[in-house]
Formats: structure tokens, C-alpha cells, sequence
């Protein structure tokens, strides 16, 4: 019950992230464009939070919908340029873009439900191992590793909330008592131990961003 | 319940939306807008990736990292690029792609 | 190591020549100096080969493997048989007499002397590469070899047009013979399996005639342009252009006889039934036109050198017609003679020219007999070998040549017999005019005695011209293995031999008196100026073959230069790429929105290539 509700509410925000998405095509006014993209990001974060990634969902929020947003909006009203677009479109132009995004959606449908697994329903790992046969290096490794798997096509896994817990280090009988699943914790244990030096590489891209747009944004003197 | 191939599409329908507005729309803060609309697609896939890979109920957060830098980058892209709309609209007073064709002549 | 020592005939003139360009370039003392040491070096290493000093056979060095079965690969290496070492001893001698008359010929020469004694030292190798050479491919190079220093030889003076012409005419004209030479190489190799002289014997027999004809007619065709047969007699009475030492060494005793060497030594290699009847017949005939045309244009020249290469063309055609007639020991006994008389001919023309003060026409000379009478008695002596008076070395040498003619074919005999008469006609004119009655021009008139450097190779060449030809010595020197001289003995040919050399005499005398006649009386006919004119076949070389050759080759380039080169290549690419350019421009629009559809459309293919082509793992 609970599942069909999340599935229910997966295809509702998914479709609406859709339509806001045109819309940020469609309008004219870059003031809707924005406001329509702000909506969809807000539904992506909804999907993100189906998918029981509460961090990267909050993090879609306040990042995209939040901050980006609001510098998209402080821009187009600091130029004004509301007023524009009334220029004539380039309608074949526009054909052709459509027809290639279509291409585009088409193969990555063709692609997802050609999945290893995604229609027989077989473990993707299992379908790999097969194909690649037993000359392939760490075959066996693979085959064990397969059977942990569930298969493209079947929902996806359940998360487990004990097996989490024992992964951040608590004891068995605690772990059984786990109710939340802890995210937040798992995202920020491997980003802080695994990731942590790209993490703070990562940092100095957004400084030396920081101090890009400082340098471009400021008058230039006259000489 | 939801199959990874249906997450999947809905990303690549995303993508090629802002695909598609990248090549129509003339007005470039616009343009710029279904740029991140491709990079927040490209974030769907991963985060999907994620949950389906997933070991024993614990999805493999090395793809949530992947796009936990993807915003972060995709944070200071947009302010160098809307530094350089600025700088583009002092110069020209202008927001249209389609002054941007200095190299032609 | 020794046994390598033959090697040093190729290389010690190589390396002279080297050293007097590069380092003594400003001294042409010293080049001088040492390119006459080398030759008389060589000629002594001749003289001691002569003597039965034997070190064994010298190395073969391959100078290009061939690694697979069944194919030939390119060696160098030496032949050191009798024919090959009495050449060297004719090469090497008179090499060595003419490099030392060049000191004494060029004295006083403004022009680049350390160049001119490179290039004898260079002419000395290659000609001695012709003769030592064990295989075909060697002999082609040195063939190649003598042609580029006739070509500096005869062009030393470049500054002159006419030398300058006459280096090339004689380049060119000899580059058509070598392209005959070369695919009767090839021939050669295809027919025979070898071009190792030494491997050719007895192969003979089991080809077919027609291939033996084609073959050895190709490696005539050699000697025809390096021994001025006709047609291709054209570049050597040009070639006088050159200092009179080289027309002595290259265009008269070694150089133009290369081509006989080498038809005796196929001859002799291959065996004589490699020579089938035709191409015995197209050999004797060539040798026996040559004989004759050339001849026939001596008797109306004016420029005593002029004389003397006609002369030269004319004996070069009997040589060429003994061979023809299978009589290579003959050929070799003239070509051997020849070699010493005509370089003395020539040396003392050299000298005369000099006291004159450059006057080459014999018709301003005159009376040079009372003034230097040492060099007119050497040159008269060279006369006497060359119109075959008994006694002197042309004689035995003619003598063995009519005989073979009369034997194998009496026409060529008759032949032989009139060019003789011909030939005691325009010598004996040539010294009636130049040595008696007086001095008709004041060079003349001031010519004085040459110099010793001058006068000791000649009185050494008019010894060797007088005496050559006898039995005993010519039994070792003539360069053809086993030689023996025939006895002097009364017949047939000798009998014609002496009533053309009378009649050639009396024409002469009867002619021209004692020198008292100051213009030619026989000029002015048609016929004197056609033989002038050399027949006019320059004259049709010129007009037809070259203007010809000229005016269409300058279409063809036209044609390859418009049309191909700058219509299809420069216009076609320059046109192609302004229309790419075109393109390109039409997608480099400067329009964002085009680039992202641009963009676009390479993620769809890229996709495509990713998700659909590559097989899935």
C-alpha cells in the first residue's frame, strides 16, 4: 500500500516536473521561465525524495530551486530583459530541435528498457557474468556479488534500516530496533572519509568561482 | 511499485526538453536555465542508479556524492555564467544569443 | 691485404680528386702536383702487374644484397686479367704523360686549375672503374662516372658558350647510348642470370637468338654513344672545345675507346656465339658508316683539332667494325696503337696551339716546321702511325684489321681500304698546310719551340707510336689475352693497304703543293660545304630532333602546368577549399543556437554509436 502511494506519487511529480519543464521552453517571459523552472526543481526534489535520497533532495531545494534560482531572477530583473522576445522565432529551427530531443528521449528509452535484466527480470550482475563467460577475470567474485543484486526490471530494493545501522557500526540488537532509514549519515560517512579529498578540491572550484564572477561582474575602469 | 527504466526516462525526457530549449530559445539567461535543467536530469540518473545498485537494502552512495558535486559545481558555473550575462549585456545591451556572432565576421 | 692492392688504381685517384677540391682548391700547385703523382703511382702499380707481380684476386665487396634466393645481388670487385691490366697500362700511361703535358699546357691559365686536375684525377678513377670492373653494373657506373667528368673536362672553359654547349651536347647525347646500355643490362640479367663477367661463359648456347640479338644490340647502343658511332657521333667533334690534354686522354686514346673494351669484353666473357649474325652485322655496319661520314668530314676541316677528332670518329669506326666482324684481338691491337699515336696527335696539336697563341685554324699556320721542329718531327711521327706508313705501329694494327675484314667479309675490306686513302689524304693535308711554306698570321710567324713539360710526354708517345706495334712488345702490352702479332707478310691486304696510302699521297700533294696555297682549293663546291656543314645531320639533330623535342615538350609542359598543375592542383585545391571553407562558414555562424543544435545532433550519433553498435558485453 505504502509502495503503490510512493509509485503513485513518483509518476504524478514526474509528470509535473515535465510540464513545468516545458514551460520554461515555452514562455516567453523569462520571469515564468524562472518561476516554472524553480517548480521543477522543486519536483525533482519530490522524485528525490521517493527515491529516499532525503539529502540530495533538500540539497535540490536549497541549492537550485533556492539559490540559483533567486540569482537567475536577481539577473533577469537587474538587466530587464522581460521585455524581449518578441522577436520572431525560427520555426524550422524549432522543428528540428523538437525532432532531436525526441530522437534523443526515444534512445534513452530504447536504452533503459533494454537494461541487462530490465525485461526477463534476471539479475543484471547475472546476465553480465553469463555473457562475459568464466574466462573473464573475477568471474566467481561477480557471481556471488550477483546474487545480492535485484534485477533493472523488478521495483527497486527495499532500504534497509537495520543493515544500515550495522553499517554505521551499531550492534545487531540495535540495529534490529532501527525504524529510520539514516541517509544522511551513510551520504555524509562516505563523503567525508572516501570523497574527502575531491570534497575538498571541490571546495577551491567554488572559490575560484567566487572569485571568477567577482572579477567579470565589476565595472570595468575606463582608461 | 517503480522499475529503474521508468526514473531513467523521466530523466532522459528532462534532458532533451533542455536540449531542446538550448537550441530554440534566443535569450540566453533562458538558455543558460535549461543547461542546469540537463544537469539536474543527469542527477536523476545517477540518484536512481543509486537506490537500484543498491547491496542489502543500502543504496551505493558513491553516486549520490557524484551528484552531490555535480550541484556544487553546477552552483559556481552559474555564477561565473551569469557574471559573464552580465558582461555580455553591458557590452551589447543585450541578452540575445544572436548578437553573440562577433567570429563570423 | 695485398691482395687488395688493385683496388688502390680506383682509389687513389678518388681520393686525390678529393683532396685537390676541398683542401687545395686555392693551390693549384700543389693539386696539380699531387693528381700527377697519383696517375704515375697507378702507372707504376700497372707496370708491376705487367711484370707478373700477382697478389690474388682482390675482395668482392656487395655493395647491394639481395637477400632473397634466385636473385642477383650488386657486388663490386676487380677484374685483374691480362685484357683488363695492358687497358690499365694504355690508361695509366698515357694519363700519366697527359697530366704531366697539362702542367705545362695550362701554365698561365686564368681559370680554376686545382678543378681542371680534380677532374682529370676524377676521370682517371672512373675510367679505370670501366676497366677493372668484374661485373656490368660497375661498368655502368664508371660509364656514368666518365661521362660527368667529360662533362667538367670539356665545359673547364664554361665561360665560353661553345664549351659550355659542347659539355652539354656531349652529356645529353651520350645519356641516349647509356639508356640503351642500361636496358641491355637489364637484359642482361633477365637472359643471362648474371652480370658477372665472370659467370656469363658458356651461357650462350641454350638462348634464343633473337633475345642474344636484342641484348647485345642494347649493350651497343652503350658503345655507340661513348664511342661516338653514328648517329650518335655528334658531341665528340664538339667535345674540342675542351683543353687539348682531355681531347687527348678522354676524346681520343681512353675514353672513346671505353666503348670497344667493353664490346671485346662481352666478347670475351660471353663468348663470340653471344654475338649472333645480326647484331655482328649491325655492329660492323654502324663502325663501317662511321668510318667513312667521319672520314669523308676530316678531309674539309679547318681547326686542326677538328681534324684530328674526325680522324679519331673515323679509326674508332674501324675498331668497331673488327669487333662487328668477331676480330676483337684486332680491335684491341688498333684501339692499343691508336691510343698512343692519337694522344700524341693530339698532345702535340696541344703544343702547337699553345706557341700559336691559341690559333686553332691550320690555314694561319704555316712553316711551323722550321720553328719548332721537335714537336712538328713528334707529330709527323704520329702521322705516319696513323696513315699505316710501313714500319710504324698503325700499320701492323690496320693491317690486322684488313686482314680480319678480308676474311670474314671483303666488302667491309673494301671499305677499310677506302677510308685509308681518306685518311692519308686529310693528315697529309692537315701537315702540308700547318708545317711548310711560311707563317700566313703573326701567331705563327712568333711560334716558338715547347716548353720540357710539353716535349718529354711527346718524344715518350712518338716512341710508343713508332714502335708499339711490333711483335715484341705488342705480344705484352696489347690488351687482349694470349695477343700475338702476325708476321708482316705480302698479300692482298697489304698490297691495297699501300696503293690507298699512295693514292691518298699524291691526291694530297697534288693538291695543295707544298704549303704555298693560302686558301683550301677544294672549298667552295656543294660538296665541300656540305662536309663543312658535317654532312648537316647537326644541323638536322638541331631543327628536326631538338626544336622538334623543344616545341612539343614545351606543349606537353604547358599542357602537365596549366591544365594539371595549376588548373586541377593550385586551382582545384584552392577552389575546393574556398568551397569547404564555404561550408564550414555556413555552420560556424556565430549563432549559439547552431552550434547547440550542431551539439545536439552529435550526442544523438554518439549515443547512437555507444547504445546501439557496440555490442553489449
Amino acid at each position: 500500500m505504502e509502495s503503490a502511494i510512493s509509485s503513485i506519487l513518483f509518476y504524478v511529480f514526474a509528470v509535473a516536473a515535465v510540464l513545468c519543464a516545458f514551460g520554461v521552453v515555452a514562455f516567453r517571459n523569462p520571469v515564468s521561465s524562472a518561476m516554472n523552472m524553480a517548480l521543477c526543481f522543486g519536483f525533482t526534489a519530490a522524485v528525490y525524495f521517493g527515491m529516499g535520497a532525503q539529502f540530495l533532495g533538500i540539497v535540490q531545494l536549497i541549492v537550485y530551486a533556492g539559490a540559483i534560482l533567486v540569482l537567475f531572477l536577481f539577473i533577469i530583473m537587474m538587466l530587464d530583459v522581460k521585455a524581449e522576445e518578441h522577436a520572431r522565432r525560427s520555426f524550422p529551427l524549432a522543428c528540428i530541435a523538437v525532432i532531436i530531443a525526441g530522437i534523443f528521449a526515444g534512445f534513452v528509452t530504447k536504452v533503459a528498457i533494454s537494461l541487462p535484466g530490465a525485461t526477463s527480470g534476471e539479475c543484471p550482475a547475472l546476465v553480465l557474468c553469463e555473457s562475459i563467460g568464466d574466462l573473464a577475470p573475477g568471474a566467481v567474485e561477480q557471481d556471488t556479488a550477483a546474487k545480492n543484486h535485484t534485477p533493472y526490471g523488478a521495483a527497486m530494493p527495499e532500504l534497509s534500516p537495520a543493515a544500515a545501522a550495522i553499517e554505521l557500526g551499531a550492534d545487531e540488537a540495535t540495529a534490529a530496533k532501527a525504524t529510520a532509514f539514516p541517509d544522511t549519515k551513510l551520504l555524509g560517512k562516505s563523503l567525508f572519509t572516501k570523497y574527502n579529498i575531491p570534497f575538498v578540491i571541490l571546495s577551491f572550484a567554488l572559490l575560484a568561482g567566487t572569485v571568477g564572477a567577482v572579477a567579470l561582474g565589476r565595472k570595468l575602469r575606463k582608461n | 511499485m517503480t522499475p529503474l527504466a521508468h526514473y531513467l526516462i523521466f530523466s532522459g525526457i528532462l534532458f532533451s526538453i533542455g536540449l531542446a530549449g538550448v537550441i530554440i530559445r534566443k535569450n540566453i539567461i533562458v538558455v543558460f536555465m535549461c543547461l542546469e535543467m540537463m544537469l539536474s536530469a543527469a542527477n536523476i540518473s545517477l540518484v536512481a542508479f543509486s537506490r537500484a545498485q543498491g547491496v542489502n537494502g543500502i543504496p551505493v552512495y558513491d553516486a549520490q556524492v557524484l551528484a552531490l558535486f555535480i550541484v556544487a559545481i553546477a552552483a559556481a558555473e552559474v555564477a561565473i555564467g551569469l557574471a559573464l550575462i552580465v558582461a555580455m549585456f553591458r557590452a551589447r545591451k543585450s541578452v540575445e544569443s544572436s548578437t553573440l556572432n562577433t567570429l563570423k565576421d | 691485404m695485398i691482395h687488395n692492392l688493385p683496388w688502390l688504381f680506383l682509389l687513389l685517384p678518388l681520393i686525390v680528386a678529393a683532396i685537390d677540391w676541398l683542401w687545395f682548391s686555392k693551390c693549384p700547385r700543389t693539386a696539380a702536383t699531387l693528381s700527377t703523382l697519383s696517375a704515375i703511382a697507378t702507372f707504376a702499380l700497372c707496370v708491376a702487374y705487367l711484370n707478373g707481380w700477382q697478389t690474388g684476386t682482390p675482395d668482392v665487396y656487395t655493395w647491394l644484397p639481395v637477400a632473397k634466393e634466385g636473385m642477383t645481388s650488386l657486388s663490386m670487385g676487380l677484374v685483374t686479367d691480362a685484357l683488363a691490366m695492358r687497358m690499365m697500362l694504355v690508361v695509366t700511361g698515357i694519363g700519366s704523360l697527359v697530366h704531366i703535358f697539362s702542367i705545362g699546357y695550362m701554365k698561365g691559365d686564368t681559370s680554376n686549375l686545382s678543378r681542371y686536375f680534380a677532374g682529370l684525377s676524377i676521370f682517371m678513377f672512373s675510367m679505370s672503374t670501366i676497366v677493372l670492373a668484374d661485373n656490368l653494373a660497375m661498368t655502368f657506373i664508371g660509364w656514368e662516372m666518365v661521362g660527368f667528368s667529360s662533362y667538367l673536362l670539356i665545359g673547364h672553359w664554361f665561360n665560353k658558350d661553345s664549351a659550355a654547349d659542347a659539355a652539354k651536347k656531349a652529356f645529353i647525347t651520350n645519356r641516349v647510348g647509356d639508356f640503351g646500355f642500361l636496358i641491355g643490362i637489364l637484359l642482361t640479367l633477365a637472359v643471362f642470370g648474371t652480370i658477372t663477367f665472370a659467370e656469363m661463359g658458356g651461357k650462350a648456347a641454350g638462348i634464343a637468338p633473337a633475345l642474344l640479338t636484342a641484348t647485345v644490340i642494347c649493350l651497343f647502343c652503350g658503345a655507340v654513344g661513348k664511342s661516338a658511332q653514328f648517329p650518335l657521333h655528334v658531341w665528340l667533334p664538339d667535345a674540342m672545345e675542351g683543353p687539348t690534354p682531355v681531347s687527348a686522354l678522354i676524346h681520343a686514346a681512353t675514353m672513346v675507346a671505353a666503348g670497344v673494351y667493353m664490346l671485346v669484353r662481352l666478347q670475351v666473357s660471353m663468348g663470340t656465339e653471344a654475338f649472333t649474325e645480326t647484331a655482328c652485322i649491325t655492329i660492323a655496319s654502324v663502325g663501317a658508316i662511321t668510318a667513312v661520314l667521319a672520314a669523308l668530314m676530316a678531309l674539309q676541316q679547318d681547326d686542326i683539332k677538328r681534324v684530328l677528332a674526325y680522324s679519331t670518329l673515323s679509326q674508332l669506326g674501324y675498331m668497331v667494325m673488327a669487333v662487328g666482324l668477331l676480330a676483337g684481338e684486332a680491335a684491341m691491337f688498333h684501339l692499343y696503337t691508336h691510343a698512343w699515336f692519337k694522344a700524341l696527335l693530339f698532345l702535340g696539336a696541344g703544343a702547337i696551339i699553345v706557341c700559336c697563341h691559341h690559333e686553332q685554324d691550320i690555314w694561319k699556320m704555316g712553316g711551323l716546321a722550321k720553328r719548332m721542329p721537335l714537336t712538328v718531327l713528334c707529330f709527323l711521327m704520329g702521322t705516319f702511325a696513323l696513315i699505316a706508313i710501313p714500319g710504324f705501329s698503325g700499320f701492323f694494327s690496320k693491317e690486322a684489321i684488313l686482314h680480319a675484314a678480308l676474311e670474314t667479309s671483303p666488302v667491309f675490306f673494301w671499305i677499310g681500304a677506302g677510308v685509308a686513302a681518306l685518311t692519308t689524304f686529310y693528315m697529309t693535308r692537315l701537315c702540308l698546310v700547318a708545317f711548310c711554306g711560311q707563317a700566313r698570321d703573326h701567331g705563327a710567324a712568333e711560334a716558338k719551340e715547347a716548353g720540357p713539360t710539353m716535349l718529354l710526354p711527346l718524344l715518350a708517345l712518338a716512341v710508343m707510336a713508332i714502335i708499339s706495334g711490333y711483335g715484341f712488345i705488342a705480344d705484352f702490352l696489347v690488351p687482349y689475352a694470349g695477343f700475338e702479332a702476325h708476321g708482316f707478310e705480302l698479300g692482298l691486304p697489304f698490297y691495297v693497304s699501300m696503293g690507298s696510302l699512295v693514292l691518298g699521297l699524291i691526291a694530297a700533294f697534288i693538291v695543295y703543293g707544298c704549303g704555298k696555297r693560302k686558301t683550301d682549293p677544294l672549298a667552295g663546291n656543294a660538296l665541300s660545304t656540305a662536309l663543312r656543314k658535317r654532312l648537316y645531320i647537326d644541323s638536322i639533330y638541331d631543327k628536326g630532333l631538338i626544336g622538334g623535342i623543344q616545341e612539343y615538350g614545351a606543349q606537353i609542359i604547358e599542357f602537365a602546368d596549366a591544365a594539371l598543375i595549376r588548373g586541377m592542383i593550385v586551382q582545384g585545391f584552392a577552389w575546393l577549399t574556398a568551397k569547404i571553407g564555404m561550408l564550414l562558414s555556413w555552420i560556424q555562424n556565430g549563432s549559439l543556437r547552431g552550434y547547440a543544435l550542431v551539439a545536439g545532433i552529435g550526442i544523438i550519433i554518439f549515443m547512437f554509436i555507444l547504445a546501439f553498435t557496440i555490442p553489449t558485453i
